[in-house]
């Protein structure tokens, strides 16, 4: 009983020459680069603790310290168990899977003894690099997968290593080169890597192309809250949409059918905030409830395609109003705001057709009256007296709404990023003292007056504007022109668009973000910057649209166009099944074929340089010949190098089947490097020869 | 090494363009093994024997075969000497560094058998006494190919005794020309100065054994002896033994050769003397064994 106990926990220490340092430390390494995305999005802690395990691993091979204690490692990993367990708390989700996938394959690394554990954590770092396209499917991502998966086939590669020296033990001892350190910072073990790496290059296509894509996935990705993405929040209170301004990152992007709608018009719709509790503005309660009758498509109906970056919210940006959308399970609600039943955690891309004009909501309940002029008590009492005074003047609802524009355009408003907190009458403040603020503050304020008048208000959150590529004739929309605006009821014209920020600064609408960033000095060097920006985004467009986009109907179209008839999943996974074999089945043969051969010594790589050399001549080598025979044989061939030939065959001999010297191998490797063979008779420039024919 | 040099080309002035053949004899010398030259009479097997055991310094006998030879006139008698009154043993003319057996098919089975068995054993036995043979020792046998009225020929099993057999053959044009103009063969050898002495080739013989052999050679020698195994056209292939037998006269040509490791040249340059006695090719392929190993070594791929 003990003694199965002890031989349980007790660490079975690595043998002699069982794990070669490069092996385990290109290993780590693999691990490290893989690990590296989820350790930045990990708490701290964890991260660290990972980290720690790494480096500890590392020292241990170099300064050769004892394994942990089989006991110590138990408690070890069941302590990292509960602390990611802490960690995440009740939100089970991607993040949650690939932090324990790091930390479990950290603790693995304590317990890693034999050449099959380092070949389990190799391994699966293939997988753990492949995990973050859960999260960022973006171009730059996928340099960093090669760069990941070439280090895992190179620990990989070492490992393999080991097992070779092993099989033929007593060669370790007479050659120096397959023992210890060697081969750890090796650029022909790296490139023998690539190497591997682009012989599986096709294999990686044909899955690209030929694995069946479903119209609906069968599994889901699990739902997560927040993912720290920034991204529109279904909230709104001074401060939340200036994180996005410095937020360069693409939000979607816009192909459109027929020609892009002037600037003015371009605003997405994102979550409209009904609800004001004096500092925060927020969906109200009947938000999600589906319009029963979506405007009518007209004259004047856009049509475009969206590209939208995951954001881990359910809701899908079109621009005002729109009517219909091809995304699944999509629906357009009483806010005409267009969402879906899941967070979009991929990249998506969908139809919409959207009405400019179209005239929203003609009849406001009791309800919407109601929450759409709801302020809080005893708040913004100067706000409410200008409300007063101005309903006073004006009767009108549309004069009293020009009026104020007027007043914002007119008084000296600014426009800045800057954010100033704001205290218990908000509006008061901003309207009367400060009078310096963005698009939130302007579109709070410009609420709470015109609610403060008695005319029904809510803001709209959204992103305004974008980035029109003419080379690439799409808009593209970023986060930083996140955007907020109000929407006012009048009597016989529904819910109008008011945007008091336009008439603050109309170059923010007529220009975009950029305009006030730029005049912001904080980017006004570094417009060629911007313009970099745009050109790589054009790199991700196409990225998103050919490779994240090959869905199943781009599936079909690319069979057709092979000439394949239309195929159902099952079909097309035994065309895939067909085509992988049809290019494996030779490279296995040629593998097995080669498998059996001794790998190359230097000296022989450096002679098959020179007969690669002769044979670009003519000159080939016979099977049955030896070094010398053949040097003797086609040196008389040779107009020029035929004496360097001989005596690079003499110290190939002397290399190859006498007593290796590393003296005489330098030499050789250097000579035959060196040698240029002349074929006679065959000069570069061969001389022209007229009348021959004749 | 400087010696062995020495003793070679002083052999290649005596046998006139002939420098495979007597790179080989030195070979078989030095591999410890005996050498078998079949050929016609007046190419120059005889002059060769006599110019190796010159060039080794120790003594040598040479041996004609008839058919009414006994053993005893090989290995020698026990005479009875009367005033000792004992036997004493008379040592026969096998009691020599190299031993020229001449005409060996001449001689009766039984007669030929003692002088293989001397060669295997590197002893003699007589009437239960055993003497050892002195060091060293080599036999370079002759045998008559055409001439076989009257002659028993070796047995394929006892062929296995010889470690090469080879062939002088006639001399090209230029030689045959210097061997008319130039004084006798016979007068060159009665001035021959030996270069070596029976120690000296002792240890040439264990610095042969003791040449470095390639993982590479060692596939080479595998290939090729398992390639005469699979001929369809040979009764059997090479034997363990004869593989041992290739290693040891490569090192040997190796280093005759002036080489400080076996190379593949010596294994090519043995090969056909080695394996052409020790294989019989089936009647139906007509095919020659010489042939045979010819397209062995010509299709075999040198690792």
């Amino acid at each position: 009983m003990t003694t199965a106990l002890e031989r349980w926990f007790r660490p079975r220490l690595p043998g002699p020459g069982e794990l070669t340092p490069a092996a385990v430390y290109w290993t780590l390494a693999a691990f490290l680069v893989a690990a590296f995305p989820h350790l930045m999005a990990m708490p701290p802690a964890l991260a660290a603790t990972v980290v720690a395990l790494i480096g500890w691993r590392g020292m241990a091979v170099w300064r050769g310290w004892r394994p942990v204690p089989g006991p110590v490692r138990v408690v070890l990993t069941l302590t990292l168990l509960a602390l990611v367990v802490i960690a995440f708390g009740a939100s089970w989700g991607r993040r949650l899977a690939t932090a324990l996938l790091c930390v479990m394959l950290a603790a693995k690394l304590m317990e890693m003894f034999r050449v099959r554990d380092l070949r389990m954590v190799a391994s699966v770092c293939f997988f753990l690099v492949a995990t973050q396209f859960l999260f960022n499917e973006r171009l730059v991502y996928l340099s960093y997968l090669v760069a990941g998966c070439w280090l895992a086939t190179q620990a990989l590669g070492q490992i393999q290593r080991i097992q070779v020296n092993q099989r033929r033990g007593q060669d370790r001892q007479a050659s120096p080169g397959a023992s210890g350190t060697s081969g750890l910072l090796s650029v022909q073990s790296l490139r023998q890597s690539g190497r591997l790496l682009v012989m599986a290059l096709p294999v990686a296509l044909i899955l690209f192309f030929l694995f069946p894509r479903l119209a609906q996935p069968l599994w889901g990705l699990p739902e997560e809250a927040m993912d720290g993405r920034t991204g529109l929040s279904d909230s709104m209170s001074p401060g939340s949409i200036s994180e996005l301004f410095l937020d360069h990152s693409p939000a979607f992007r816009v192909e459109f059918e027929g020609p892009p709608p002037p600037p003015q018009m371009r605003y997405w719709r994102g979550p409209v905030l009904w609800r004001f509790d004096g500092n925060t503005w927020q969906r109200a309660f009947f938000s999600d409830q589906r319009l029963s009758e979506p405007p009518l498509e007209t004259e004047a109906s856009i049509r475009y395609r969206m590209q939208l970056e995951p954001h881990e919210r359910r809701w899908l940006l079109a621009m005002d109003h729109p009517v219909s959308s091809t995304f699944p399970e999509s629906r357009i609600t009483v806010d005409h705001h267009l969402i879906s039943r899941r967070p979009v955690t991929t990249l998506s891309q969908y139809d919409v057709v959207s009405t400019p004009d179209a005239l929203i909501s003609p009849v406001l309940t009791d309800v919407q009256r109601n929450m759409a002029l709801h302020l809080p008590q005893e708040r913004n009492p100067r706000t409410r007296a200008l409300a007063e005074e101005l309903r006073q003047q004006y009767a009108d609802d549309q004069a009293l709404i020009n009026a104020v524009l007027r007043w914002f355009n007119e008084e000296p408003f600014y426009y800045s990023l800057s954010v100033t907190p704001l205290g218990r009458h908000g509006a008061d403040e901003f309207l009367f003292d400060l009078r310096t603020g963005y698009c939130e503050y302007y579109a709070s304020a410009f609420a709470i007056l015109m609610r403060s008048a008695g005319i029904p208000a809510r803001v709209v959150t959204g992103y305004q504007g974008g980035f029109w590529s003419e080379s690439g004739q799409y808009l593209l929309v970023r986060q930083s022109d996140a955007h907020a605006w109000n929407e006012v009821w009048l009597e016989g014209q529904g819910w109008v668009r008011v945007d008091p920020t336009a008439a603050v600064a109309p170059d923010r609408i007529r220009e975009g973000s950029r305009s006030v960033v730029e005049s912001g000095r904080a980017l006004r060097d570094a417009g060629w910057l911007m313009n970099l920006r745009n050109q790589y985004d054009r790199v991700q467009h196409l990225w998103n649209r050919w490779v994240l986009g090959f869905d199943a109907e781009r599936q079909q179209d690319f069979l057709q166009r092979l000439g394949l008839p239309e195929m159902t999943a099952t079909q097309i996974g035994l065309l895939m099944l067909a085509a992988l074999s049809l290019f494996l089945l030779p490279l296995t043969w040629f593998l097995f074929r080669v498998s059996g051969q001794r790998p190359l010594s230097r000296a022989e790589r450096a002679w098959k340089t020179v007969r690669r050399r002769l044979a670009r001549l003519g000159l080939h080598a016979q099977p049955s010949e030896t070094p010398r025979e053949f040097a003797g044989r086609i040196c008389r061939e040779l107009d020029s190098g035929e004496r360097q030939l001989v005596q690079l065959a003499i110290m190939f001999s002397q290399l190859h089947y006498g007593v290796p010297s590393a003296r005489l191998l330098e030499q050789f490797e250097r000579s035959a490097q060196l040698f240029r063979p002349l074929r006679r008779g065959k000069n570069r420039f061969p001389r022209l020869s007229f009348g021959r024919e004749l | 090494m400087a010696a062995l040099g020495r003793a070679r080309s002083a052999v290649n002035q005596v046998i006139l363009g002939k420098a495979e053949v007597v790179d080989l004899a030195f070979s078989a010398l030095l591999a410890g093994g005996h050498l078998l030259l079949e050929d016609l009479p007046g190419v120059g097997k005889t002059t060769l024997a006599q110019a190796m055991s010159l060039s080794l310094g120790g003594d040598w006998q040479r041996i004609q075969f008839t058919n009414d030879m006994l053993p005893a006139d090989i290995v020698g008698v026990s005479i009875f000497q009367q005033a000792q009154e004992q036997f004493e043993f008379r040592p026969g003319p096998i009691f020599a560094n190299v031993v020229l057996a001449d005409e060996i098919n001449r001689a009766t089975p039984r007669t030929q058998s003692a002088l293989l068995e001397a060669m295997a054993e590197r002893q003699v036995t007589v009437d239960g006494q055993t003497f050892p043979l002195p060091e060293p020792f080599f036999v370079i046998a002759t045998q008559n190919p055409l001439d076989l009225v009257g002659t028993y020929p070796l047995p394929d099993s006892q062929l296995d005794r010889f470690l090469l057999r080879t062939s002088i053959g006639y001399p090209s044009a230029t030689e045959e020309r210097r061997l008319l103009v130039e004084p006798d063969r016979r007068d060159l050898l009665s001035r021959f100065e030996p270069s070596l002495d029976p120690g000296g080739v002792s240890d040439l013989m264990a610095l042969a054994t003791d040449l470095p052999v390639s993982e590479p050679l060692l596939d080479y020698i595998q290939n090729l002896i398992a390639a005469t195994r699979q001929h369809g056209g040979l009764k059997a292939g090479l034997s363990p033994r004869a593989g041992l037998a290739l290693v040891r006269a490569a090192r040997a040509w190796s280093l005759v050769n002036g080489l400080n490791y076996c190379a593949p040249e010596a294994v090519k340059a043995v090969f056909p003397s080695l394996a052409t006695h020790r294989l019989e090719t089936r009647p139906e392929s007509g095919l020659d064994s010489a042939a045979v190993v010819e397209e062995i070594l010509g299709t075999t791929r040198v690792p």
